[in-house]
């Protein structure tokens, strides 16, 4: 399970090993004789030269990966006709393991978040990228379609919206006054037959400042695809929940949703799902094609992220490519992705949890941050076995040469022990949901302990941001933070100016 | 008016400052001349550049103040985290079949907290009536007042304006006839006047007249009060919470016994905590008296999400659709039980506050408190340690002394609460005034938003605050600009 690329082969295990006692040790002091960086002259902390090359790797990467998860969202997109034309479960399948497969090199993009690069940002300014449109959830799922509810967890007097009485227990889960509730069967998408499915009706609704549920995007697609995530039977394998307890109905020990395929052959409804899905698709294809064009080599973007001229140019790119790294470890990956759904034991906050594939979000999300460090992209898991094998390959200056030429070999040894110490323990999660134990297994309060590798992972994320956080301190980006102890005021004169 | 205070200015007070104003007039002659004593400013301290003690956050690599306190413990990290996902991620419209996340609306002002308290910052408010606010609302109430709720609300849409409606046509943006409308759509008109410095300089003051679209349950009741509010920026929250309340009532003076001019009242508040009244301290007319209270009841109020401490979903007795609609509650009767409420506080309890880009001489300050500012912008407090130690012993500058006091007819919301008047406010914290447009890339000041300027904020101060307004408007413009510049520094 090992990834194909980096990480053993530039980290001799002494190494990785010493380095881990020295961070425990919360020191890092040993010396810097192994410059490497082939200089003799004292090496400078803020190189533009170097950051030229960073930059450019950086990019480079963007570029490949964006490009890739256009061509896996093209052949997502060539799964959903073949099925629509042709609606067997095959073809069903096939579907589902091409949005597995589109997932694969998204994942790794995430990193380019929290920047303004192009997935939030049109302009390099303001924050109105198409992030939103493309991987938002939770999701909206009740606006879409048909969702199950039952008497014991909701009470007789909710209603599940379902549109058509096809519920996912043969409609068994749904109350009889939903069937008779006339606003019910108006209260989806799919349900709504008044409601046109095309592109307006999705761009219309799936952000809008936070105003709308999210309705498009990845997660759209795989909710229609999957379903929500109701089996809690390993024994029998078509048979849903009855809703009985409904906290361990959503967690399937059998992995992901169970949409009939008659939800795609039934009249009417059928052929509105089909066409959701191919709404959606086209959607997804062109928000994503926006995100890679802006990446292009000559493009805006492109262009004004990777010109560098002067000091404060530099230090302003290594910013935002440092922000990146450091927020989707601590905050969004470690913290609002993992730590919320550990804490709360919450399906909703597991990143794709129609399908249960959390467990490579997680991975790849990772990924995408050590792949801005190394300056390499590997590629993708095309085939769904756990390894990089197919893509638009990059290997290029990263930011481990960047702290080795500047003299920081020491906190580079210290990254990439981090790096590794993470792949280690979402390689965890990976091998537990492989083995039948998906991401939403692993939150539950039985599973729960300091040994989960979903623990592991957080505190692991964390310990990187840390030290992601150094690289930012130690090369001088944040030198203007005020220091801690303001202690440059003349307290016994009250007009004398106050610090410097 | 400004004549008369031109002519004031003539007098003067004493040298330390210079620039306060003796006034002698039969309008207030008590009130400008107790204010016209010395007044003091105090030495600089080293910990006035942290406004939030060690508890402050850099401004790296930009300003926000959606950022968790500089020393929280690591391991408190991953609460906050977490907490911070209740915050930022949507909720979403019930059911589903998940535990934690649904139960939004049915009638809602947003999905997150932090689509309106953007970066921890401020609201944004439409410049003209062709477009609807989002990240603010109406709040109503008909005259009289309620123990628990304060205000007694308008029969049919209860206490506060929701925008949006979790029906399908208002998700999708369309029109049509909704069984589950919003409640309606909130415009703004903006009349403008001209305010003239007694050196003869302009400025235009805006004040909002609402325009209350596509209401969507029929006609309010016509003794409806209304109140525009802009979400207020939510940083520094933690450390506000554990001000000692004698610190705070030490400072009151509701019958003005010194006649300075200035009350500062503490507002009586309903605690579902602790089922009983208590001073208030958050909120614009400090109707809240703690942080725990503040967040559950935005959640319930603006989100539609029901928690222990606000059980109800927003749906009065009259809007039946809305109360048939499925709700997200768990077994316990909530959208937000008490241990994801709690990590939610613990997020806004470590909202930091940035670090102070401090002006290059003291001018500004200096007039800061000649001109009485600081009268009611107290500057600064030690917390308690009732809270988390981090955040305990700290001296933090938040300028404000949390009371209630009458800021005139030209704020007055006609809109009691509790037992503020229709033109009480409670003073609002200074702290990180000067970031809004950085944090948000608008700035926005007083509870309706309606001031584009600190300026203009300090131009809409009457009541209690004339005086020291007045001696604002006095200062030659180099001091109006070095007091501007101390008073974004803050």
């Amino acid at each position: 399970m090992q990834r194909s690329r980096i990480s053993l082969a530039r980290i001799p295990l002494a190494i990785a090993a010493t380095s881990l006692l020295v961070a425990c040790g919360g020191g890092s002091s040993s010396s810097d004789d192994d410059t490497s960086g082939g200089g003799s002259s004292t090496p400078e902390l803020i190189s533009i030269e170097n950051t030229q090359k960073v930059v450019d790797t950086n990019a480079d990467i963007a570029y490949a990966l964006y490009s890739d998860a256009v061509d896996t969202a093209e052949d997502l997109k060539d799964a959903i006709d073949t099925f629509a034309a042709n609606p067997t479960q095959d073809n069903l399948n096939a579907a589902k393991e091409a949005w597995l497969v589109a997932r694969e090199p998204y994942g790794q993009t995430e990193v380019y978040r929290f920047r303004l690069s192009p997935i939030d940002s049109t302009d390099y300014a303001s924050e109105d990228g198409p992030e939103g449109d493309i991987n938002a959830w939770p999701l909206g799922e009740a606006l879409i379609d048909y969702v199950s509810t039952n008497t014991t967890d909701f009470g007789d007097d909710q209603i599940g919206v379902t549109a058509n009485g096809v519920g996912i227990n043969g409609g068994g889960a749904i109350t009889t006054e939903t069937a008779a509730s006339s606003s019910a069967s108006e209260n989806s998408i799919i349900g709504n037959v008044n409601i046109t499915i095309d592109a307006d009706t999705l761009s219309n609704t799936a952000t809008a400042d936070d105003e709308h549920d999210v309705i498009a995007g990845y997660h759209a697609i795989e909710f229609m695809l999957w379903g929500q995530d109701l089996k809690n039977d390993t024994e029998l394998a078509d048979r849903t929940t009855d809703g009985t307890d409904r906290d361990e109905a959503v967690k399937a020990y059998e992995s992901g949703g169970q949409r009939p395929l008659s939800d795609f052959t039934e009249e009417t409804y059928g052929e509105r799902r089909l066409t959701f899905l191919q709404v959606a698709v086209d959607k997804l294809i062109a928000d994503l094609e926006g995100v890679r064009d802006g990446w292009a080599p000559g493009a805006d973007y492109r262009t004004a992220f990777t010109t560098i001229e002067t000091e404060a140019d530099a230090v302003e790119k290594l910013t935002e490519i440092l922000t990146g790294m450091g927020t989707l470890s601590e905050g969004e990956l470690a913290g609002e992705r993992m730590q919320i759904a550990f804490s709360a034991n919450s399906q909703e906050d597991e990143h794709s949890c129609f399908s249960d594939n959390t467990h490579r979000d997680i991975w790849l999300n990772a990924e995408g941050v050590s792949n801005s460090y190394y300056g390499e992209y590997a590629g993708y898991d095309s085939d769904l076995d756990g390894v990089d094998d197919y893509g638009t390959l990059v290997s290029g200056y990263g930011l481990d040469d960047y702290l080795v030429d500047a003299g920081l070999s020491d906190l580079d040894v210290l990254v990439q022990a981090a790096l590794t110490t993470t792949e280690t323990a979402y390689e965890g999660i990976d091998e537990l949901a492989r083995d039948g134990m998906p991401f939403d297994v692993q939150i539950m309060e039985e599973n729960r302990d300091s040994d989960s590798p979903v623990y592991q992972t957080i505190i692991a994320l964390n310990a990187q941001s840390g030290l992601i956080a150094d690289i930012a301190e130690e090369l001088g980006l944040d030198s203007d933070v005020v220091d801690d102890d303001a202690s440059e005021c003349d307290t016994t004169n009250p007009n004398e100016e106050c610090g410097g | 008016m400004w004549r008369l205070i031109r002519h004031w200015g003539m007098s003067r007070c004493t040298p330390l400052s210079a620039l306060v104003i003796r006034s002698v007039t039969v309008l207030s002659s008590s009130l400008l001349l107790s204010a016209c004593s010395p007044t003091e400013i105090p030495a600089v301290l080293d910990s006035e550049r942290l406004p939030a003690g060690t508890a402050s956050v850099s401004q790296w690599p930009k300003v926000s103040f959606d950022r968790l306190v500089k020393n929280l413990p690591e391991a408190q990290k991953p609460d906050f985290y977490a907490g911070r996902a209740l915050a930022v991620q949507p909720w979403i419209k019930a059911p589903t079949a998940t535990d934690a996340r649904d139960g939004l609306g049915p009638l809602f002002n947003a999905r997150s907290c932090i689509a309106c308290h953007k970066n921890g910052g401020r609201g944004d408010i439409p410049a003209d009536d062709s477009e609807p606010l989002f990240s603010g609302f109406v709040r109503l109430s008909l005259p009289g007042g309620h123990p628990a709720n304060g205000v007694l609300p308008e029969p049919t849409y209860g206490d506060q304006l929701q925008g949006q409606s979790t029906s399908l046509l208002n998700q999708l943006n369309q029109r049509g006839e909704d069984p589950l409308p919003a409640e309606a759509q909130v415009y703004v008109q903006w009349q403008e006047h001209t305010f003239t410095y007694p050196d003869g300089t302009e400025v235009i003051l805006r004040k909002p007249e609402l325009d209350l679209r596509e209401l969507g349950y029929g006609p309010l009741h016509r003794d409806t009060q209304f109140s525009l509010r802009l979400a207020p920026a939510i940083h520094g929250a933690g450390l506000i919470d554990q001000i000692a309340d004698a610190d705070i009532s030490a400072l009151a003076d509701p019958d003005d016994e010194d006649q300075d001019g200035i009350s500062g009242r503490i507002n009586r508040v309903w605690n579902p905590q602790t089922q009983q009244l208590e001073p208030g301290r958050f909120g614009f007319k400090a109707n809240r008296p703690d942080l725990t209270t503040t967040v559950a009841a935005a959640f319930a109020g603006d989100i539609g999400i029901s928690n222990p401490l606000f059980p109800a979903q927003p749906c009065t007795d009259l809007q039946s659709t809305c109360n048939a609609e499925p709700d997200g509650n768990n077994a316990d009767g909530f959208e937000l039980p008490q241990d994801l409420l709690e990590l939610v506080v613990h997020y806004n309890r470590n909202l930091g506050v940035p670090v102070r880009t401090v002006p290059a001489d003291n001018a500004g300050r200096s007039l800061f408190y000649e001109t009485g500012c600081a009268a009611c912008h107290q500057p600064s407090y030690v917390t308690t340690d009732q809270g988390p130690e981090h955040l305990s012993g700290q001296t933090i500058w938040p300028f404000s002394d949390f009371l209630l006091h009458d800021m005139g007819p030209g704020l007055a919301d006609n809109r009691h609460d509790f037992d503020a008047s229709g033109s009480e406010w409670r003073t609002a914290p200074l702290w990180g005034v000067g970031q809004y447009k950085a944090v948000n890339g608008h700035a926005f000041y007083l509870h309706d938003g309606r001031a584009r300027s600190i300026e203009e904020a300090i131009l809409w101060h009457g009541g209690e605050a004339t005086a020291a307004k007045d001696r604002f408007t006095l200062l030659s413009a180099d001091g109006r600009k070095s007091l501007l510049t101390y008073v974004s520094s803050l």
